[in-house]
């Protein structure tokens, strides 16, 4: 989450009348910082990851567990400890199996029941830097834990299982239903009382004309009936006008419904940033882990239970797309009344003339990326989203800017979007030297991958790039494994020149196929067969070497020789396994992540003790990928269908939840070793 | 006759980097230069000088270059100080000792006119006939002799030459276990800094070499290369007439389809630049130089 300002916060109706002006003040300062900081150059490889934790409270003798909402004390408790370490009166002690590495940061997330914990300076591509990342997620959360109560424990689920339900599932506790959400499941006070949560949350309600509606497919299992009505629901209430979406269908049969931000925003994530070397880099980075998303997704899959039931899919993320769907009826393309649409003779809905809104926008702010950026001689025209919706006034004052199509289609295509929180203190005067208008449409658009301009003022910051849809995993032993796998591929990709391009559209679908039960070992994904380029001769070889390699600024020395003309693009990509596209694939076509990464491995420096700690990284995603091991959604259902409490019929009840909470607070320490809980998805035998 | 044999650079546009699990760690090897003399074919296509040796080729001072280097061609995109270059140097089996003096001039030399550089950070040297066997503590069973260790040791002298010559900021060794490192140490003035050693599961390292080897101060490294990395018969495939091959040699000593003579493999080097604070591999090949012909016997 970004800075916390505080200030008046608009209510929609006036956030509206200023959209303009913010996203006209935010190109303004992103061209500013843009035209200052396109020409850094060198920034070192510095990345930095961030843990997300579900703060719940243990009631031992009524076999209860609970969110706690005590997010602000144990924030403070935790800032004054920081405090002290900075001082040097810290109590040095409890760091001293962390030498020379600072205390972690902790900071408020949307959820009253959540933390993120980062590391105290980024992390460098230094191979013993590497061998610190788990045993810093330890430490951070060791130090969490200490400033909570004795019956609190952080855990790293990606969502509490009993979030929403009508027992006392938060501690303390508050009836549902308050003016910011209007939920009638879960209370305002389930967010973070920052004014700028609160206000997110009703904006985009208010925005959206109704609530917010995540319709989750329930799991059948034998004794779950059919047709599955949520029984959770309540059509009967009558406290905000927004109580009427359930008896206008909001609620869908055979779907488990949640109507609230918090839902979606509460869940946990496992967000890795890289600094690239410049602009090009970054672009380019942006590019090819762009694929990848989707199957990290699946890979890290843990997300199999909402609101106590069991539910058909395995992955948070389009819930989260839901939670924050700002869309109105309009830009969904959905008829914009039932009463209107008796007047009306329109057929298909999406051929209605827009009245109140400027687009038909196809995706939520937070889904899968819709832009390819890098000035790559790669990047075919086809692989481009052609229902892409870019605001073309912003896209020429870029350009006339002095910014690439590339680049300006960009951040014309987020800029689609409206401001939600808007600060009116903020409007007096447009400060180029900041970067907070620009700030607020970037960052509340959450897609799969981020490109991220340097701080305007700070000089020592780069070019960066985020990679957003892991699922955050239950032990720090699988979630430094995962952090670390991506930086690798971040390096194989940059040392062997890949390619991974595919049509975008392509990965919008995978980012849906992720969501299937099991689709890590179910499902077929596309990806692109060959991700090298073609041999190029040497005498050529050099000059087009030096060009990718000197951020573009160097000029070619020779001339390559006409490339060879390309194929249809439907023959660059295949369905694919995640083992195949993990491991390889039999055939030898594609080669395998893991072992890209082995080969760039090869041939580097790596000590003895390095390299071990990275083999039993890449083992567990390996065997992740070919079925040995299991997901933590796979061992979530299984929990839940083996507990001797459950009846078959997708309940997860109260008693069920607290088991596999002290379980998975088990997990965290033993591992699953010696045959301790969780050892099907960490070990694979007992 | 010498035969200069070069792979350019495998970063770029190279499926042969990948090894599949089952294949022979020399492959990256022998792909890298099947491909590049493939590569260099291709472009020089149609062109015939008349000579014995095709046009990609060249007659150089020193030999033969397989294919044609043009040397001015630029080595690393950016300063000197931003890389990391490590230069492994393969002794191979059955050459005498007493040519890894000019081998190793010979093979550094190339390597630091291929980057255009002027010196290396870490050399690596892979003695012949050492095998590193995790599994004993004890024992190195391999078929090294006293003649063996004293080749070594003269060999060592020449490299820490061209470590006092600035050429070389550290040197290392390959497959040293803890008693070879015990006695190899009191003969050394540079010590090494390095101890490669190839590891099937690398986290069953003898404890007493680990133990050493901290003690000493020295790093040990891992790598996956093979022993034998590039056997003679592999060389005449590669250099000989058949298809996807170099096309220089002839298919056997005595045939009539190429040059004649044998074909005896002198040393392989690997070099890598490795972008420091960034982790990037830029620049990664190998060189290796074979003798056909009347010298082998010398």
């Amino acid at each position: 989450m970004g800075l916390l300002a505080l200030g008046t916060a608009l209510e929609w109706p006036d956030a509206k009348q200023k959209a303009g002006q913010v996203r006209e003040w935010g190109i303004e300062q992103l061209l500013a910082n843009w035209r200052k900081a396109r020409g850094k150059e060198r920034d070192a490889l510095l990345w930095g990851d961030e843990v997300e934790y579900l703060v719940v409270a243990l009631d031992d003798a009524a076999k209860k567990s609970r969110l706690s909402l005590a997010q602000a004390e144990i924030l403070k408790s935790l800032a004054r400890e920081e405090a002290l370490w900075k001082s040097g009166s810290g109590d040095n002690k409890k760091h001293s199996d962390h030498d020379g590495e600072e205390p972690p940061h902790f900071h408020p997330e949307f959820g009253r029941f959540m933390l993120e914990a980062t590391p105290g300076q980024p992390w460098g591509i230094g191979f013993k830097d590497l061998l610190k990342v788990e045993s810093n997620m330890k430490w951070r959360r060791e130090v969490a834990k200490a400033h909570m109560a004795p019956n609190e424990v952080p855990i790293t689920l990606t969502t509490f299982p009993r979030l929403g339900t009508k027992d006392d599932y938060i501690q303390p506790y508050y009836p549902p239903s308050g003016p910011a959400l209007r939920s009638q499941f879960v209370p305002d006070e389930i967010a973070n009382p920052h004014i700028r949560f609160p206000t997110l949350a009703a904006n985009i309600r208010s925005r959206r004309g109704r609530k917010v509606e995540l319709n989750v497919p329930v799991f059948h299992d034998t004794n779950t009936p059919r047709p599955f009505k949520d029984p959770t629901v309540n059509y009967d209430l009558h406290n905000w006008p927004e109580d009427d979406d359930v008896r206008n269908g909001a609620a869908k049969d055979d779907h488990v419904y949640m109507d609230a931000m918090a839902f979606g925003m509460g869940s946990c994530c496992l967000q890795i940033t890289f600094q690239a070397k410049n602009m090009t880099e970054g672009r380019r980075l942006y590019d090819q882990l762009s694929p990848l998303g989707p199957i990290l997704l699946a890979l890290t899959a843990a997300t199999p239970i909402y609101k106590g039931f069991l539910v058909d899919t395995d992955v948070r993320w389009n819930q989260i797309g839901n939670a924050v769907d700002d869309r109105t009826r309009e830009e969904l393309g959905e008829a914009v009344s039932t009463c209107e649409s008796r007047f009306s003779d329109s057929r298909t809905n999406i051929s209605q003339p827009l009245k109140n809104d400027r687009w038909r926008i196809p995706k939520s702010r937070y889904a899968s990326n819709s832009t390819y950026i890098s000035q790559d001689p790669r990047l075919r025209k086809e692989y481009f989203d052609p229902d892409l919706v870019v605001d073309e006034s912003i896209k020429k004052r870029l350009m006339d800017g002095g910014m690439d199509d590339l680049l300006a289609t960009h951040f014309a295509h987020l800029f689609i979007r409206d401001p939600l929180v808007i600060f009116s203190e903020d409007l007096e005067e447009l400060d180029l030297n900041k970067s907070d208008h620009f700030e607020n449409l970037q960052s509340t658009n959450w897609q799969h991958m981020r490109f991220k301009p340097p701080p305007p003022d700070k000089d020592d910051i780069g070019w960066r790039v985020e990679f957003r849809s892991m699922e955050i995993q239950i032990t720090d032993f699988e979630n430094a494994a995962f952090s670390i796998f991506i930086v690798l591929i971040t390096r194989a990709i940059l040392s062997f020149d890949l390619n991974f391009y595919i049509p975008i559209q392509r990965t919008t679908e995978n980012m849906e196929t992720a969501h299937a039960r099991d689709a890590v070992n179910d499902r077929r994904f596309w990806f692109r067969k060959d991700p090298f380029a073609s041999i190029v001769p040497r005498s050529a070889q050099q000059s087009t070497n030096g060009s990718t390699l000197s951020s573009g600024t160097s000029s070619a020395v020779n001339t390559p020789p006409p490339s060879p003309p390309l194929g249809p693009v439907e023959t660059e990509f295949d369905l694919m396994t995640i083992d195949d596209i993990v491991n390889g694939c039999a055939d030898g076509s594609f080669p395998g992540l893991i072992p890209l990464v082995e080969s760039y491995l090869n041939s580097v420096n790596v000590d003895v003790e390095t390299r071990c700690f990275l083999a039993s990284y890449l083992d567990l995603i390996r065997k992740r990928a070919n079925g040995t091991l299991w997901t933590g959604a796979r061992w979530m259902r299984e929990f839940v269908a083996k507990h001797p409490s459950y009846k078959q019929d997708s309940v997860v009840s109260e008693e069920i939840t607290y088991d596999l909470v002290k379980a998975v607070e088990e997990m965290t320490i033993k591992e699953g070793k010696n045959g301790s809980v969780g050892w099907e998805l960490l070990r694979g035998r007992k | 006759m010498k035969l200069i044999l070069s792979s350019s650079n495998i970063m770029q546009g190279r499926q042969s980097v990948i090894r599949h699990p089952l294949q022979k760690s020399n492959v990256e090897l022998i792909n890298s230069l099947r491909s590049n003399f493939l590569a260099s074919q291709q472009i020089q296509a149609g062109q015939i000088n008349g000579d014995k040796v095709p046009s990609w080729t060249q007659q150089g001072e020193d030999g033969l270059y397989i294919p044609a280097i043009d040397f001015s061609q630029p080595g690393l995109a950016e300063e000197r100080d931003q890389y990391d270059i490590t230069v492994k140097l393969f002794y191979l089996p059955g050459i005498p000792a007493s040519r890894r003096c000019a081998h190793t001039r010979e093979a550094i030399d190339l390597v630091l006119k291929e980057l255009h550089v002027k010196s290396i950070d870490l050399l690596i040297v892979s003695f012949p006939g050492i095998l590193f066997d995790a599994d004993d503590d004890s024992e190195e069973e391999d078929n090294a002799t006293e003649d063996d260790f004293d080749s070594m040791v003269q060999t060592w002298r020449v490299l820490e030459m061209l470590h006092e010559q600035g050429m070389i900021a550290q040197l290392g060794v390959a497959e040293f276990g803890c008693d070879r490192l015990a006695r190899f140490l009191p003969h050394t003035q540079v010590k090494p800094s390095v101890d490669q050693i190839n590891l099937k599961d690398c986290c069953v390292v003898p404890k007493s070499l680990i133990l050493y080897a901290k003690q000493e101060k020295i790093q040990l490294l891992t790598h996956n290369d093979c022993h034998d990395i590039l056997p003679v018969g592999t060389t005449r495939e590669l250099l000989g007439p058949a298809e996807k091959s170099a096309g220089i040699l002839a298919s056997s000593p005595d045939a009539n389809d190429g040059i004649q003579g044998d074909v005896e493999p002198q040393w392989v080097v690997k070099y890598t630049a490795v972008v420091k604070d960034r982790g990037v591999v830029e620049n990664k090949g190998y060189f290796a130089l074979a003798d056909i012909g009347t010298c082998v016997k010398q």
